[in-house]
């Protein structure tokens, strides 16, 4: 930006904080940052063989009770 | 910072790599340092909200984005803080003629003239940003100070492009009249005193 303005701003000189305590800040920043565990990747674990044998099972016993309830609303109802 | 060094830095602080963070530390301080001090105009609300500042900044780094863009990210934490602290103190304090005195001129000067004709413009330019409201002196520091692009400066202060334009033009023709306010003042204080 060729602003005069803005030419006369950029040109301030900067600040610098107190040495010694920017020096701790950074120091503590570090350590943090190293200290932070890394953020662990969610890995899905494999399923034990309960799970794997109950899961079908009620699958199954699903299905059978939802075509039991047709077969018993067809017989009640009957069809036309 | 190159775009390319910014984006290798930012991957190495996903990694945890504290020397990437002593390179943000080194690129950045002073800068965020003088946006806060020219924001806050206490020294000492300065230094606090730069170490928070860095607090925040690690707490996120094995979490920021791969294309994060670090001077925005810093100067938007920042400035939130200041806004913080701002409605938790809600304090405005004008003074700011202690604190000339503590800012390192930094550039070379060519004669004891030219130092003492910038130093008096520089307190001049000073005096007039201090009278600023905050959200005009904010958008002069981010864009003027600290070399941050419409964009960026816009990203930071939570507004639309355009927005931040107007209130840019706004703050330029304050900081303007502020200037002219102060030079009118030292005629006629010379005046006076000639008289």
């Amino acid at each position: 930006m060729s602003e005069p303005m803005i030419d006369l701003l950029r040109n301030l000189p900067s600040a610098t904080p107190d040495p010694a305590r920017a020096e701790r800040t950074r120091v503590r920043c570090r350590t943090r940052l190293s200290a932070v565990a890394p953020p662990v990747a969610t890995v899905p674990k494999p399923l034990g063989w309960k799970t794997q044998l109950w899961q079908p099972l009620i699958a199954v016993l699903g299905c059978a009770y939802v075509a039991e309830a047709v077969v018993q609303a067809l017989r009640s109802y009957g069809r036309p | 910072m190159d775009r390319d060094t910014e984006l290798a830095l930012v991957e190495r602080l996903r990694e945890g790599d504290a020397a990437a963070f002593d390179d943000v530390h080194l690129a950045f301080n002073s800068r965020v340092f003088t946006f806060l001090l020219r924001l806050s105009r206490r020294r000492d609300v300065a230094e606090d909200l730069l170490e928070e500042t860095w607090l925040r900044f690690v707490k996120h780094g094995r979490r920021l984005r791969a294309d994060t863009r670090l001077g925005p990210w810093l100067f938007t934490v920042a400035r939130n803080l200041h806004v913080s602290y701002q409605r938790s103190r809600a304090l405005e304090n004008s003074a700011t003629a202690g604190l000339m005195a503590l800012w390192p001129t930094g550039s070379h000067r060519s004669s004891p003239f030219e130092e003492t004709a910038a130093s008096e413009l520089e307190r001049r330019i000073e005096q007039a940003l201090a009278e600023l409201p905050t959200a005009g002196r904010e958008v002069l520091l981010l864009v003027g100070v600290a070399g941050l692009d419409h964009s960026d400066a816009a990203d930071v202060c939570g507004l639309t492009p355009e927005a931040l334009r107007q209130r840019l033009h706004r703050a330029r023709q304050a900081l303007s009249r502020a200037l002219e306010r102060d030079a009118t003042g030292e005629i006629s204080g010379m005046e006076r005193v000639t008289s």
